[in-house]
């Protein structure tokens, strides 16, 4: 089930892809390892430069802001030891957000995990070295306290709290932004359901889908899309 | 190499240079003690008093200088009225009390870095990155936590009964203008944390703010305000929530095994520590008298040292620390 993927729909850049979720599509675009600004260059890894571009206008302190938290969790996955002195350019561009207009913090947090979910991809897509993979998911708690998973545009609009968490496959948390009204065994709660989600989508191997317990959208859909990536790339060698 | 009278065994070199030269290693050198401690001296889960002053700029409706630590904020309010007529779109009857604020823009924070309080900050630059997205997570945090009374910034006219109206019809409240609150936080300096300390001069500043009695003259058909301090009204600030700020500080290398590396987790990080820790997670929590402590926002990112359990203990952290900050904001 997961989210709409589309591989590699720019030429020019290093490394693109598309992810569409219930609320939100993100084109991301990787060009790295680059040339890299004087200022900017470190001496010892890469310099990762995010820019995140919403759907309509240019973009002020709420795009800064997005910027500064998905820099920290790709810096945090990407091995930036192995360029030193080069420039790691991700461009993110919303091109669609929900219809429904969102509590400011609300939308803010919502729109995190697709963003981090499209770099990821389209860093994969560019053969940058990771350490592990990472997902992100989104998580609401409505106001009688049940927690759901990827929640459409109803399940946030009246929300008691919403959060976005990124796990890699070891289980660490490398993203963490909720906003709402909650206490801290609620949250656990959460931070248990996003874990679980964020694994299943990166999929042990060779766990059937079917046989993961009554969790029917818990596809490991970045498995799968990484799997076909891998199998596109040698099919060259069964056609000759 | 300083000869001294009595030379220190195993370092050749005083302890700046070793804090310049190798500032990663001094600080892991600090924290792998059996009792852990800061190069500042605090103890790692120490955060740093506030000292408070309000009221100290006359041109403002309220203000507030925060120092914490080396770290000193000035917070200034300004009211400004816009009127009910000059909204182009104005909102409509559903929209519910806590996003009228957010909607018209009631509230305009901004942080101003750019004023040489660190090596990092010159003068007359551009607000960055920085300045910018803290300018936007206080914005975020001050619509969300819905703290302030819509009806507090109201300018409001009661159309006064003529004899056309039905006889039940009560009279009837017309909003003509909004008060807008202009806050601007000035770093005067810098010592890491910016954020829980802005927070906490916007909060004082809010607490100070007068505003003027105000009304609407229909004959003029503009706003009056009163000159007389007696009749200025304050802002009630309701369940006001409380930021903690942790950095991490791991020796996580991917040069090196995972289960090998080790963590420390530090409150309220000083710029030297916040320097050199990716990791950072913000907890605002509420507490007080007569209401569950709950979490309002929750900020982390940068590695994945800190796990559930962790995040809980930060939990226990930001509790202690809002229920200290309230009371030296007199916040009952």
């Amino acid at each position: 089930m997961g989210p709409e993927i589309t591989h590699h729909p720019l030429a020019r850049a290093d490394g693109s892809a598309t992810l569409s979720s219930n609320l939100y599509t993100v084109l991301a675009a990787v060009s790295g390892p680059i040339e890299v600004q004087r200022r900017d260059e470190l001496p010892e890894e890469a310099a990762i430069e995010v820019n995140i571009r919403p759907s309509s206008g240019v973009g002020g302190p709420r795009e800064r802001w997005l910027e500064s938290v998905v820099t920290a969790v790709l810096r945090s996955v990407l091995l930036v030891h192995m360029h030193p002195r080069t420039l790691v350019q991700v461009t993110l561009q919303l091109t669609r957000a929900p219809t429904v207009k969102l509590k400011g913090a609300v939308g803010d947090v919502a729109a995190l995990p697709t963003l981090v979910n499209a770099a990821v991809l389209a860093l994969v897509d560019g053969g940058l070295p990771m350490a592990s993979t990472v997902v992100a998911a989104l998580v609401a708690v409505s106001r009688e306290g049940g927690v759901g998973v990827e929640p459409g545009e109803k399940g946030l609009v009246g929300c008691g709290s919403v959060h976005a968490l990124a796990y890699t496959l070891h289980g660490e948390m490398l993203l963490n932004e909720s906003a709402g009204s909650f206490g801290v065994e609620q949250w656990g709660e959460v931070a248990d359901a996003a874990e679980r989600a964020c694994v299943a989508a990166m999929g042990p191997g060779g766990q059937d889908e079917e046989m993961v317990n009554g969790a029917s959208e818990a596809t490991p859909w970045l498995r799968q899309e990484l799997e076909e990536r891998a199998r596109d790339a040698v099919a060259w060698r069964d056609a000759t | 190499m300083a000869k001294d009278a009595s030379p220190v065994p195993g370092l050749a070199f005083p302890r700046e240079t070793f804090a310049k030269l190798t500032p990663a290693p001094f600080l892991h050198a600090h924290l792998k003690q059996a009792k852990p401690v800061r190069p500042s001296g605090r103890a790692v889960g120490d955060f740093r008093e506030p000292t408070i002053n309000i009221g100290s700029l006359s041109h403002s409706n309220g203000s507030a200088v925060v120092r914490l630590g080396d770290t000193a904020v000035v917070c200034g309010v300004r009211a400004e009225i816009l009127l009910a007529s000059d909204i182009p779109s104005p909102p409509k009857e559903d929209l519910s009390e806590s996003q009228m604020l957010e909607n018209l823009g009631l509230i305009v924070p901004n942080v101003e870095l750019s004023t040489g309080c660190s090596p990092n900050h010159l003068p007359g630059n551009a607000p960055g990155t920085q300045a910018q997205a803290l300018s936007y997570r206080l914005s975020s945090l001050l619509y969300s936590s819905e703290m302030l009374r819509p009806q507090d910034l109201r300018i409001e006219y009661t159309t006064p009964q003529t004899d056309d109206d039905l006889p039940d019809q009560g009279p009837q409240v017309v909003t003509k203008a909004y008060w807008t609150l202009y806050i601007d936080i000035l770093c005067i300096a810098l010592d890491g944390n910016a954020y829980d300390a802005a927070w906490i001069a916007v909060i004082a500043a809010l607490q100070d703010c007068k505003l003027p009695k105000a009304w609407w003259d229909q004959d003029r058909e503009m706003v009056l305000c009163s000159p007389l301090a007696s009749e200025a009204s304050k802002l009630h600030l309701r369940d006001v929530p409380i930021p903690a700020t942790f950095a991490i500080f791991s020796t996580l290398s991917p040069l090196k095994q995972r289960s090998e590396a080790d963590h420390w987790v530090m409150a309220d990080p000083d710029e030297f520590e916040a320097a050199l820790c990716a990791e950072m997670v913000t907890m605002v929590v509420r507490t007080g008298a007569g209401i569950n402590d709950s979490i309002v926002r929750i900020e982390k990112h940068g590695g994945g040292m800190v796990g559930r359990t962790a995040m809980k203990e930060c939990f226990g952290m930001a509790l202690a620390r809002a229920k200290n900050i309230r009371r030296v904001l007199q916040i009952d």
